[in-house]
């Protein structure tokens, strides 16, 4: 997304990238989750997904916070690149 | 016995305590007998924002230390006789009263009204504890901005971990046409960070600020937008189901459009 964004010169929306920013903050707020840390854990959810796919990019991985009335839930979007060279 | 109702928000400057006057007088509008607190120990407000500032002989604390009784520090407001306010000390700090007697004071009120709600001061320290310490039901002031929602999410958990019963929240100077734009987070966009039940929209408004300025609620305006959102809140704390105006929906329209985040969980 971000690359065609860049490619048709479109700026995302500033109330997308509040609650994106949001989003990291209220995880390092409630769970001491670092961006840094949420990273670190990107690269070994990796690991642990290429012993049993092949291609799992790291920087595909996408960790989001969704909110729940009692509980949170950590979402992960795993791309797998198809044909899995 | 009348239910206790503290108005919070974490952040300051996002309009507690506008809403708990329009809350209180819309209320009162309605046949409750309504009595509304300033907890805001050392930087009170809410009178001058009610307009009864002039009136004041004794305040909270004097209640709370035994210099008069409750009566006796109670302000009725200017038009509603069902409407009191019991105005904070302004010469004293927060830590002139404890949670305990904070509790007795509002037990002491619930006697004697339908509602009262406390105006909490802003922060997590001990006035917000204070504020929060007899109330039955706590409702968030937010405004759609990072800071203040961040702030609002520390108070979510402070009132959880308070067991106080799930928080519910006001979206207050929500700017529809910079939300249309994508340019202010939307309502549910707030809802999908904080996770809480919604019990107000409240529109950015001029006439508060020219309501504010001469010391009348501004339920009383029946042009003002606010004063109108204001009132439909004090419906649904009545019990009455009010629909959410139609600008909603037109968020959540555009919300699904954009959607990254857009589902909403309940």
């Amino acid at each position: 997304m971000g690359f065609f964004d860049n490619l048709f010169g479109r700026r995302e929306r500033s109330a997308q990238v509040a609650k994106q920013r949001l989003m990291m903050v209220l995880v390092d707020d409630r769970y001491k989750l670092t961006p840094e840390m949420l990273e670190q854990m990107k690269l070994e959810m990796a690991e642990v997904l290429s012993r049993y796919l092949p291609a799992v990019d790291p920087e595909q991985i996408e960790v989001t916070l969704l909110r729940g009335e009692a509980t949170d839930y950590l979402k992960a979007d795993i791309p797998l690149k198809r044909g899995g060279e | 016995m009348g239910r206790v109702i503290t108005i919070t928000s974490g952040k300051g400057g996002v309009g507690k305590t506008t809403t708990t006057a329009n809350l209180g007088t819309a209320l009162a509008m309605q046949g409750g007998r309504v009595a509304v607190v300033d907890a805001d120990i050392g930087l009170r407000n809410l009178d001058v924002v009610m307009g009864l500032e002039n009136r004041i002989v004794y305040d909270l604390v004097d209640v709370v230390e035994g210099r008069a009784r409750l009566r006796q520090a109670l302000i009725k407001d200017k038009r509603l006789p069902e409407l009191c306010l019991l105005p904070a000390a302004q010469t004293r700090d927060k830590d002139a009263v404890s949670p305990e007697q904070m509790t007795e004071l509002t037990n002491q009120l619930r006697a004697e009204f339908d509602y009262v709600l406390v105006d909490s001061p802003a922060g997590i320290e001990g006035g917000f504890r204070n504020a929060i310490a007899g109330a039955d039901q706590v409702i968030i002031v937010t405004t759609p901005e990072v800071s203040a929602v961040r702030d609002a999410d520390r108070i979510v958990g402070l009132v959880e971990a308070a067991e106080k019963g799930p928080p519910s929240l006001i979206v207050n100077r929500l700017k529809p046409r910079l939300v249309s734009r994508g340019e202010m987070l939307s309502v549910d966009d707030v809802l999908d960070l904080l996770a809480i039940t919604l019990i107000g929209i409240v529109p950015d408004d001029e006439t508060i600020v020219t309501a504010t300025n001469r010391g009348e609620a501004a339920v009383y305006d029946p042009q003002s937008q606010a004063g109108r959102a204001f009132v439909h809140i004090a419906r649904r704390l009545n019990g009455e189901e009010v629909p959410f105006p139609a600008l909603q929906d037109g968020q959540g329209m555009l919300e699904r459009l954009f959607g990254m985040f857009g589902r909403r969980r309940s």
